[in-house]
This record gives C-alpha cells, sequence and structure tokens, in this order.
C-alpha cells in the first residue's frame, strides 16, 4: 500500500475504535437499569401520573404546585434554578448588575420565540413583570422595584430602590414567567385558556377536573429537547393507585411514591426512583402567645426530649433527612452541619423544664391536619417523647380546612406543619418564618427577635458572599436557641418512572424538568 | 277451596284503578318537597362548617391581600341571603348549582361528567349481585337446612365482614396485578376499556351487597313456599322448577326489591372508597375533594342530584313492584285488569 494510504487508514483507525466503544456501549445499557450516559431517543409519549388536577395557567395569580408545576412547562423566567438550586441564565443568556445594586440589565437571548413563532422581545419581558406587579398575586415580587423598562439593544432594565440580593431568586420562580405583550391581542381569559410561551410544551387538552394533555414545542430554543412527542399530566388521586399503575406499566412515571414504597421500587429493576433535596422542612411550631411556650426554657426543654433522628427514619422510612437547621442544605448558608440544633437528651430536657414555670409539666394539644398518615406518626411519637418529661399532650386532628382556620387565627397551642421556600434564595423562607411584621407573623408563632429582624433586613441588602454567609449563620443560631419552632426532617422530592423513562431532571421544589427526559424504545 | 289470603306486604300500596301510574305520580310529588328540604340544608349548613375556599384553593403561603382578592372574585364575600338568592335564580334557570370554585367550570358539566362512571359501578354492582343472589338463596331455600343452605348462609356473610377497601385491594392484586385480567386502575381511554375497569370495583360492591339480598330473599321464598297456592300449583302437576321461578319468586322478590333500592340509594353517593382504591375518577372523590376544598357549588350540586335520585329509584322501584304485584295487577274492583 502507498503511504497516502496508510495515512487515511491510520486516521481512520480511532475513529472506528471510538464506535466500537459507543456500540459496546449501547448494547451493554439494553438490558440493565439504563445508565444516563445512552444518547436520548426522540418521540413517544410520557404519561405523568399526579394527584391534582391543573385548574389555571394564569401564572401571576397562582402559588399552589399542581398549577405551578404544568405553568413552568408553558412559560419561562429571565433565569431558572437547576436541581440544585443554581441560578442560571435561562431566556435572558446574560445579566449585569451595577455596583450600587440598584441597577440590573437583562440581556435576552437570541433567537428565542414563543411557540406561535413570534419572536421574544423587551416589550414582552416589560409587560409580563409589569402585570406581576399590578395584579398582587400570591406569589408577588418583594423586591423593592421602581421601573422595569427597555434598555437599549434588546435588553430589559430593573430599577431597584434599595439593594435586594434576592432579586434574581425571584425572577427564577414560575409566576415570572414571560408571556406576549398585551396576551399577544387576546382577552386575559382568552389567553390563559389557550396559553402560549416560550416553555418547552403546548396545552393540547386541558380537563380542569381531569388530564391535561401537552405536545412538544416544535420552536423551543433548547436545540433538539424536549425529546418526547407528548406529555400527558394523568390525574390519580389516590397514592397507592399511582403506585399500581405504575407497576402495571398503565403510566410512565409518577409525582410522588408513598416512603414505605420507595424501597421496593428501588429494588425492582422494572421501575426508578429518583430523589432530590427538596426546600421543604417538616416542623413542630410553637404558639408563643400560649403562656406556657412563651416561656424559652419550656421549647428548649420539649426541643431536648425529641428524638429527631428516630422521628426521621421511622416516619420517611429513611428517605428523608433529619433537620438540625432551619434552612435546608438544598439552599444556601444552611448552618444543617453546624451543629446548633439542640440535641435529644432527656436528662437537659428534664432540667430545662424544673428552670421553667411548669418544673413539674402541663398539659398541652398538638393540632395537626387529619388525612396523612405520616404527620399522625409523628404526632404519637412526639407525644410519647413529651411524656417522659411530664408534658400530657393531646392530639387533635381536624380536617385540613379547618385545620387552616384555626392556627389563622393563633387558636393552638403546637402544631405540626411544612416550611416551604419558592426559591433559592435563603431571604423568603426566613423571613416568613422569623418576621414579626409579615403576614404570617413568624409563621404564626408570635416569635419575636430583634436581632433577627435586624439581620433579615441586613440579609436583603449584603450581596452574596461570606458576610452574607454570616448573616444568616446568626440568625439559624439564634433561631435554634429560642427554638420557637423545632426543624424535624427535610423531605425529599421522590419521583419514579419505569425503567424505559431516563433524564427525569427533578427540581428542588419538585418540579420535573420534562424537556430532558426521554422514553428508550 | 278458597286461595289463602293474601300477606300484606309493604309493597302494596293501592289495589285502585291505575295502580301503577298512582305511585308514580306519588313517588314524583315526592321528589320537590325532598329537593328544597336538601338544598337549603346543604346552602346552609355547609357555611356553617369552618373552612374558606379562597384559602383551600391558594394555600397557606398566598398573602392575605390575594385571598380576599379571590373570595370577591368568587363572591363568597357577598352577604348571605344575596349570595343564596344568586344561587337559586342559577338553579332554576340554568339547573346549575354554580361554576365549581376550585375548577371554574360549571357544577352541571363536572356532574354529566362524572356521574356515568359512578352510575356504571352501581348498575354493574346490582347486576352482579342479583346474578349472584338469586341462585344462591333459591338453592338454600330449596335444601333448606341442608349442608349447602348453611353454606350459602355463612360463606357470603363473611364477605360481609371485610372492610371495601381491602377487598378492593385483594381483588387487584388477584386480578389485576398477578393475572392482568383487568387494569390496575383508572377507566383507559378506548371505548372498550370502561366496561373492563368497572368490573373489579361492580364486584368489590357487591361482596356488600350480596348477603343481605341472600338472606332476605332465602327467608321470604321459604314463607312463600309453604303458602297453599304452590301446593296446590305442584298438586296440578306444574314442575319443581316453573313453580318456583314462576310464582314463588315473583311473590317472594317484593321485599328483597325493596330492600335493593335501600342499599342503592346509599351507593349513589357511597361509591368514593371503590372509587379511591380502583383510581377512578368518579362522583364519589369529586364530593369528597370538594367537600376537604369548601367548594360550595359542587358539593351544593352533587347532594342535590343524589337527592333526586334516590327519589327516582325508590320511584322506578315503588312501579316494578305495583307491576310484578300479581295482586295490583288485578285491582281491587277487578274490571279493568289493566297492570299500568
Amino acid at each position: 500500500m502507498s503511504r497516502p494510504h496508510l495515512r487515511r487508514l491510520g486516521r481512520l483507525a480511532p475513529l472506528a475504535l471510538a464506535t466500537a466503544l459507543v456500540l459496546s456501549g449501547c448494547a451493554a445499557d439494553s438490558g440493565s437499569p439504563a445508565t444516563d450516559d445512552a444518547s436520548p431517543q426522540p418521540g413517544g409519549t410520557l404519561t405523568f401520573g399526579r394527584v391534582a388536577s391543573v385548574t389555571s395557567f394564569d401564572l401571576n395569580n397562582e402559588i399552589t404546585a399542581n398549577n405551578a408545576f404544568a405553568i413552568d412547562k408553558v412559560f419561562e423566567p429571565l433565569v431558572a434554578f437547576d436541581s440544585t438550586g443554581t441560578i442560571e441564565p435561562w431566556l435572558a443568556s446574560d445579566y449585569a448588575i451595577s455596583d450600587d445594586g440598584l441597577t440590573y440589565t437583562f440581556t435576552l437571548r437570541d433567537g428565542v420565540t414563543f411557540s406561535d413563532g413570534t419572536a421574544v422581545t423587551p416589550a414582552d419581558v416589560v409587560f409580563s413583570l409589569q402585570r406581576h406587579r399590578q395584579v398582587e398575586g400570591p406569589l408577588p415580587l418583594e423586591a423593592p422595584i421602581t421601573d422595569i423598562a427597555e434598555g437599549t439593544e434588546g435588553t430589559v432594565v430593573i430599577t431597584l430602590s434599595a439593594p435586594y440580593t434576592p432579586l434574581l431568586s425571584e425572577l427564577s420562580g414560575f409566576s415570572n414567567g414571560i408571556f406576549p405583550a398585551d396576551f399577544g391581542g387576546k382577552t386575559e381569559q382568552e389567553f390563559f385558556a389557550a396559553p402560549v410561551g416560550t416553555g418547552p410544551f403546548v396545552v393540547s387538552a386541558w380537563d380542569p377536573a381531569g388530564d391535561l394533555t401537552f405536545t412538544a414545542n416544535k420552536n423551543y430554543w433548547q436545540e433538539g429537547k424536549p425529546y418526547v412527542d407528548e406529555l400527558v399530566y394523568k390525574l390519580i388521586p389516590d397514592d397507592t393507585q399511582l403506585l399500581q399503575q405504575l407497576q402495571a406499566g398503565q403510566i410512565d412515571a409518577i409525582d410522588e411514591v408513598p416512603p414505605a414504597n420507595v424501597a421496593d421500587l428501588q429494588a425492582n429493576d422494572a421501575t426508578r426512583v429518583v430523589t432530590q433535596g427538596s426546600w421543604e422542612i417538616e416542623q413542630v411550631f410553637f404558639n408563643t402567645q400560649d403562656p406556657h411556650f412563651a416561656d424559652v426554657n419550656v421549647r428548649q426543654a420539649i426541643a431536648h426530649a425529641l428524638d429527631r433522628d428516630g422521628i426521621t427514619a421511622a416516619t420517611t422510612f429513611d428517605t428523608a433527612q433529619k433537620a438540625d437547621a432551619l434552612i435546608p442544605p438544598t439552599i444556601e448558608y444552611s448552618a444543617a452541619d453546624a451543629g446548633y440544633a439542640l440535641d435529644h437528651d432527656l436528662d437537659a430536657a428534664k432540667t430545662a423544664l424544673a428552670a421553667s414555670a411548669y418544673p413539674d409539666g402541663f398539659d398541652t394539644t398538638l393540632l395537626i391536619a387529619s388525612g396523612n398518615s405520616q404527620r399522625a406518626q409523628e404526632a404519637q411519637i412526639i407525644q410519647s417523647a413529651l411524656a417522659e418529661i411530664g408534658i400530657t399532650v393531646e392530639i387533635e386532628s381536624i380536617d385540613i380546612a379547618a385545620f387552616r382556620q384555626r392556627f389563622f387565627a393563633y387558636d393552638f397551642d403546637l402544631m405540626i406543619n411544612s416550611g416551604q421556600s419558592d426559591a433559592p434564595d435563603p431571604d423568603g423562607l426566613v423571613s416568613f418564618q422569623a418576621d414579626p411584621e409579615g403576614f404570617s407573623q413568624s409563621y404564626w408563632t408570635h416569635y419575636t427577635n430583634d436581632r433577627v429582624t435586624a439581620l433579615l433586613e441586613e440579609g436583603r441588602t449584603t450581596p452574596d458572599g461570606d458576610a452574607r454567609k454570616d448573616i444568616y449563620l446568626e440568625i439559624q443560631q439564634i433561631l435554634a436557641n429560642d427554638v420557637p419552632y423545632i426543624p424535624l426532617f427535610y423531605p425529599s422530592n421522590v419521583k419514579a418512572s419505569t425503567s424505559a423513562v431516563h433524564d427525569l431532571t427533578v427540581l428542588p421544589n419538585g418540579s420535573v424538568r420534562f424537556q430532558d427526559a426521554w422514553i428508550q424504545k | 277451596m278458597t286461595p289463602a289470603p293474601a300477606r300484606e306486604t309493604t309493597a302494596v300500596r293501592s289495589t285502585g284503578a291505575y295502580p301503577v301510574l298512582r305511585a308514580a305520580a306519588r313517588a314524583l310529588a315526592r321528589v320537590v318537597p325532598v329537593a328544597v328540604g336538601v338544598v337549603l340544608a346543604v346552602f346552609f349548613l355547609l357555611r356553617l362548617v369552618p373552612g374558606d375556599p379562597a384559602r383551600m384553593i391558594l394555600g397557606e403561603r398566598a398573602t392575605p391581600e390575594s385571598v380576599a382578592a379571590l373570595r370577591t372574585r368568587l363572591g363568597l364575600d357577598l352577604p348571605l341571603p344575596q349570595q343564596f338568592a344568586d344561587f337559586a335564580v342559577r338553579l332554576l334557570t340554568h339547573g346549575d348549582t354554580g361554576d365549581s370554585l376550585v375548577y371554574g367550570t360549571s357544577t352541571r358539566a363536572l356532574i354529566l361528567e362524572r356521574a356515568p362512571v359512578s352510575l356504571g359501578i352501581v348498575a354493574l354492582a346490582v347486576a352482579v349481585s342479583v346474578l349472584v343472589a338469586v341462585p344462591l338463596a333459591v338453592t338454600a331455600a330449596r335444601h333448606r337446612d341442608g349442608i349447602v343452605d348453611h353454606l350459602v348462609r355463612v360463606i357470603p356473610t363473611i364477605g360481609l365482614g371485610m372492610p371495601l377497601f381491602w377487598v378492593g385491594l385483594l381483588l387487584i392484586i388477584v386480578f389485576a396485578v398477578t393475572l392482568r385480567w383487568f387494569p390496575v386502575g383508572g377507566i383507559g381511554t378506548t371505548p372498550l376499556d370502561p366496561l373492563r375497569s368497572l368490573v373489579l370495583p361492580a364486584v368489590a360492591v357487591s361482596f356488600g351487597l350480596v348477603p343481605p339480598l341472600v338472606r332476605s330473599l332465602r327467608a321470604q321464598l321459604l314463607e312463600v313456599m309453604s303458602a297453599d297456592f304452590v301446593t296446590t300449583l305442584t298438586a296440578a302437576g306444574l314442575s319443581e322448577r316453573r313453580v318456583t321461578y314462576g310464582h314463588v319468586l315473583r311473590n317472594a322478590a317484593l321485599p328483597t326489591l325493596t330492600l335493593l333500592s335501600v342499599y342503592v340509594a346509599s351507593l349513589i353517593g357511597g361509591t368514593l372508597v371503590v372509587e379511591k382504591v380502583f383510581g377512578i375518577n368518579g362522583l364519589g372523590s369529586l364530593l369528597f375533594n370538594a367537600i376537604g376544598n369548601r367548594d360550595f357549588p359542587v358539593v351544593q350540586g352533587i347532594a342535590l342530584y343524589c337527592a333526586v335520585l334516590v327519589v327516582v329509584v325508590s320511584l322506578v322501584v315503588d312501579v316494578l313492584v305495583a307491576w310484578i304485584d300479581p295482586r295490583t295487577r288485578r285491582g281491587a274492583s277487578g274490571s279493568t285488569g289493566r297492570s299500568w
């Protein structure tokens, strides 16, 4: 053979080797629970079982998960958070913050269109965000915004009256999605009955009391995505039925898994479980206006009396993580590893109680919402733990609407409930739970600590970095000692699917990025 | 020899002319006061229970301003007499108790969408139960105090003691998960699916229907079988089979039919448990969620629907009984012999 020929062969050899490797990798994948290095196959319908239906697409007026996680398939924000809670550019390809923290300039990504093909312009962004500010929705922009306007050359400029570090985090929420200016010429009602956004999916059939079918957005800006042709949100109100229909192969994936069944699904080759840290914190709350719980010694005694490891293991079947701080590890500046939480120590509990006005114990009531067997178990464990230090707890379990009425009226002594963050920044969560001026008055505990309130204000205006970290660590330390509430555990977001479904990307708020998902044939 | 005096059954209403038509007219006249009573009771009692629909729709973390705005949008902050007047007008002009606070769609549309499934479960359960109960009761009565009789009396009663959700889960495990004869849950999308999907739920419900039907029918059969006219017919040469199914059963069925109508009435709004277990989005689960969410229009609508339907069922049964009962067919004055 002539030399040039050899050289050509020489160049082909590595290619041939690489192809052989890839092919052998593919062969190894078919049959075993797939690694997600396998390359995505387009096509197919993904049926996702959920316990609640979608009742509205009006993103500025919604807050509950059943609607939020359909809305975020249709409308997208300027910036978004990924599964670790890190904020990344999304509809804005870039952003710049002025040195004084008062001016934010967002550059719109090139070539992004709405699902009907019309280009996204700064005017659409301005209209969308202004509309959100006007409607006074349940999840408003808290930032001190003075102006939102089109800037030069495809930019949008947001001006603040004071520095506000959580702004990007707020903008990443589903309620700040971008839609066409003037609703594309339709009325509000018409628009939200057939919403048009930049998101990976388009609504094709929608029963507000039943199933919702999406088709893939052909004009989606992420190349090649979504991989599936159709996404169906199927209404299955019972979580045992969710599990059974998944196991029978009637549906492809489910939105929640009863913790007791997680291990079984993981062990089964035909199903796959995805677990992701959430932004939720299961807590016991004290009404600090109650004479017993106004006394910090009593609260500390109760905190020492609880075995949070045991409660977590027993009630969540080890799917959740014990909480050692208010801020979960999935959010920045969590003190979960800092060791602030009062540990399980019966002697310390008795000592603290002895130092209070009720050394011989007392009677009290623990309020919970009925219909939640996990919470009922937590209540029983807490009841027996407190009995050991002389506190007699009566469990009051009432239907959830009545439960909400009760604690909103501050008519409770102790309650078990779930705190939650809607955003990656700690300010929203901590303010809701520790700001006595907020509408919840520190999550209905009436807890007031001037140092904490001052730190909250500082935290909002300090840019991200070590200084801000110290602020939130100090807040969590104070809260751990004052215990207006006792964080028990951080529940995980658990989704399950058949083994044919790949790349189910779960976000910390519980939403799934279905544009990444694909079905193996 | 004159036939033995007819036993008084509670099913006999009158022996005048056109007895069936009169039974129908009486039952229709019952619908109106029942419906009015139910509507009033549900409307006002619902609003006495603590719980705010707007707060249920928006959740705990929604700002008070947004909740207040939603209450206004839904008309919940209007004075109560005003709300009732609006509701009554809408009901009389559109036959609808209002738009669902949660779903936004009209309650009538929701009920029309979900009722067929729940009614299907009830109808199929009744059919299955009757098909099972009648032969069992007849066999038991014919072999009175024999081993068959004892088995028939004991075994179904065991089924009666099993909780419905447990029976349902067992059926799913055996027939859906293991044997794959039926789907695990839901209704399915192809035209043939609904019937297949309702079989297991109907069977689960019939576990609770069959025992009382068997006991009642067996007792009635035994009583009728000892009547003189049966002896006469047998002596006249009719086969036992013809006597039993042609004559005895017809007489014995009446009280059992009335008993069945009572059970059907309780099933009309009571399919919740079976719907939850089998993942069926029917009227029962709609009602349950509506109560939990304080979705007033939907609860009112379903309550009204159930009340009307129960009266209709009792009307149908009254007509059926009047038609089956040979004495009403003949008429007291014996003149026209019309059976309706």
